[in-house]
């Protein structure tokens, strides 16, 4: 026990104690600017976003957005993984090229990103532009209809490459045995994907889900270098409503307590998936 | 032997000699104190003309004798850095403020009046109204100028030329007429490049557009008057709206378009107009940075039907902590640096004058627009009469309160939904003066 002491007191410094305090800042008025004012204000900080429009569009939004990526993820590292599973030549080389998107940073990628988006020198305009779809250049972003799908497509392929590796460990668990057995059983390939390969897999699309369930929720980078929340509302997510309370208009109670219902919201999520997909398993 | 006298000297002996020495040292009487050193001032700066600074603190603290400590931090993470610092109580003497932040960081104690510091308020006899009055709050000044600078309002004369105009619009109108010539001329798709993205700049935008339709944000009691219709800011956003989705002079991207894209567009060539900081002409006249340079010229910034060419002027200045303030030798020394910066140094106004010739930052001081040098740096690429004469016509933000950082993320979406159409521009402005009235009434 003595021998974990310097190990408990560190985690208690920098895990414990800043959850601990922000749990407890988040019952106070505490504004940056107004340091001699910090009333003791209960859970008001927690009941007025109850009733906070600007909130529930962020919420709205934030689902929206991590309903298409985790959902577009899934299918996309499906099918990639399913590929990668095969023997055929340039595998090895495919499966390093796939890895390309997750070795990038999140903050390269947004720039990069945010490059191809651009309304007047973008790539995506150009290719575009170049194959004839478009007779002129396009705004992305800018459009309120398009932006928070521009982010999703960009989170995905990030995401993608780490979701492939998740499910394709999976793949290569299933014993070669339980293929042969259906093949002689006179399964086609398509009865031998839903009742063998899909069944096997849940782990794995466990895994990806929980992950990417929590990263699609918690974003932030794509949000603060493409948009900053706009244009107008469009962007307006969870985590970018959390950082402007908190670091722009520096109330840290209020912010505090957007942040404990992001989290909850995130494990409720996560202890869901459990019980659903792990159950199964 | 060599060997035995170091082991006679050993870890035991050298403590015990150096405990005796130190305690020798600090025996009362026995060592005559060090003459007092001048204690060392901390000056904190955003990451701009950083080898400019670091050369005029050298020059200062071997005038004075002295020295200070210097750091500085990115434009973007500024503001809510030094609030940190504030509230941690980290040592600050002076420090770059902007005009934006004042009221908030007055108003919780941070920085501290100037203006009982005679050797200060004495330039204010020679500095623009506007500069005095961004660096004022509830009637005390807070430091002194380091750079000023105001949006003006720029034509590519080619351009203009080519469309069979002799001169720049002198109205929001008029731009409206020629630019519709230029879309059917084909010389631009979209001919006013207009900055509307959500970052920092676009409150400098809105405000200039809502002067110089005649018009103001807030009262002088603070009150937004945004949603009177005759105070110019429905009618300004009325006219972006048109000009983004009526006429289409304005590139509906303009909602992403941040200030330092726009005046890439803009010196690309991709436009005939632009709304940018002054600062930027050397820019855009560079031919190693511009594709239209020597065609930028500056016009007086167009009105609207009951406006004026006002614009809007903001503030970067030194200012004083008020840990400074508290002991008196702290203070003056403090009042002595910001002097040097944005005072005289050597009886010239050297670092405002550093600062133009260096990056072109504009200064608040009068007496150097008659500078030979800088008239001959403006001359090879503006004419300095008209940069003076809008200067003239410059009026400080009304929407700096101890709200504003608040306030003005939500009024930055409501002008651009109403420019993407999903409110109407007097419902867009009445959500923004609902906020304001709301904030004002929680401070």
């Amino acid at each position: 026990m003595l021998f974990l002491a310097p190990v408990m007191a560190v985690l208690g410094a920098v895990a414990v104690f800043p959850i601990a305090y922000s749990l407890y800042i988040s019952f106070f008025s505490i504004k940056l600017t107004r340091p001699n004012r910090t009333p003791f204000v209960g859970l008001k900080n927690y009941t007025d976003l109850l009733g906070d429009e600007a909130f529930w569009g962020a919420v709205w939004r934030t689902v929206s957005f991590s309903l298409v990526s985790v959902t577009a993820i899934a299918f996309i590292a499906l099918l990639v993984s399913l590929l990668l599973n095969q023997e055929f030549r340039g595998r090895r080389i495919l499966s390093t090229i796939l890895l390309v998107p997750w070795a990038i940073p999140y903050v390269a990628n947004a720039l990069m990103w945010k490059w191809i988006y651009d309304s007047s020198y973008g790539a995506l305009n150009g290719l575009l532009y170049q194959l004839d779809f478009i007779d002129k250049y396009m705004v992305w972003l800018g459009d309120q209809d398009k932006t928070l799908f521009l982010i999703a497509n960009a989170f995905v392929w990030k995401e993608v490459p780490l979701a492939t590796i998740l499910l394709l460990v999976s793949l290569k668990s299933i014993p070669s045995d339980l293929y042969a057995a259906a093949r002689v059983d006179g399964a086609t390939v398509w009865q031998r994907f839903v009742h063998v390969t899909l069944p096997a897999m849940k782990p794995g699309f466990m895994l990806v889900m929980i992950y990417e369930t929590m990263m699609a929720i918690r974003h932030f980078d794509l949000f603060f270098i493409l948009t900053e929340g706009g244009p107008g509302s469009a962007s307006h997510v969870l985590s970018w409503h959390i950082y402007v309370e908190t670091f722009r208009n520096l109330s840290f109670g209020s912010g505090a307590a957007m942040s404990y219902l992001l989290a909850i919201a995130t494990f409720a999520l996560s202890y869901l998936f459990i019980r659903t997909l792990g159950r199964k398993i | 032997m060599l060997k035995d006298k170091t082991r006679r000297l050993g870890r035991r002996d050298f403590l015990r000699y150096s405990a005796a020495g130190a305690g020798a040292l600090m025996a009362p009487g026995l060592v005559r104190p060090a003459k007092a050193e001048t204690a060392a001032l901390t000056m904190h700066t955003w990451s701009a003309a950083v080898d400019t600074v670091q050369s005029h603190l050298s020059a200062f603290t071997k005038e004075t004798g002295i020295p200070v400590n210097y750091g500085n931090s990115p434009w973007a993470q500024y503001r809510e850095g030094m609030v940190a610092k504030f509230v941690g109580g980290a040592p600050l003497d002076a420090m770059w403020v902007s005009d934006s932040w004042l009221p908030e960081w007055a108003e919780a104690g941070w920085i501290a009046p100037v203006d009982e510091f005679d050797s200060l308020m004495k330039y204010n006899a020679e500095a623009e109204d506007f500069c005095t009055d961004s660096m004022t709050y509830g009637g005390r000044q807070y430091g002194l100028t380091y750079y000023t600078d105001y949006m003006a309002f720029f034509y590519d004369e080619a351009k203009l030329k080519e469309a069979g105009f002799d001169a720049p619009p002198e109205t929001w109108d008029e731009l409206v007429e020629q630019s519709l010539v230029m879309k059917e001329k084909g010389i631009a798709d979209y001919p006013m490049m207009l900055a509307m993205a959500q970052e920092s700049w676009l409150i400098e935008f809105i405000s200039t557009l809502v002067y110089s339709h005649g018009g103001r944000l807030v009262d002088d009691n603070g009150m937004a008057v945004m949603q009177d219709p005759k105070e110019g800011a429905v009618e300004a956003l009325s006219w972006v709206v048109d000009a983004v989705n009526k006429h289409e002079i304005v590139s509906p991207a303009c909602v992403e378009t941040g200030e330092l894209a726009g005046l890439k567009s803009f010196a690309a060539g991709n436009h005939a107009f632009a709304m940018v900081a002054k600062y930027r002409l050397r820019m855009l006249n560079d031919p190693e940075q511009s594709q239209i340079a020597g065609n930028v010229k500056q016009a007086m910034m167009p009105q609207g039907p009951n406006g004026s060419h006002a614009t809007v002027g903001w503030m970067r200045f030194h200012g004083m902590s008020a840990q400074a303030a508290q002991d008196k030798e702290r203070a003056e020394n403090a009042a002595k640096l910001i002097e040097w910066f944005g005072g005289k140094a050597d009886g010239a106004y050297t670092f405002q004058k550093l600062l133009f010739l260096d990056i072109g930052a504009g200064f608040g001081v009068k007496p150097l627009f008659e500078d030979p040098e800088i008239r001959a740096a403006y001359d090879s690429y503006g004419d300095v009469d008209m940069i003076q004469a809008q200067q003239a016509l410059a009026r400080k933000k009304d929407t700096v309160t101890p709200w504003f950082g608040e306030w003005n993320d939500t009024n930055g979406s409501a002008w651009q939904s109403a420019i993407l159409g999903n409110v109407d521009p007097a419902g867009a402005v009445k959500k923004s003066a609902d906020l304001w009235n709301e904030l004002k009434d929680s401070y």
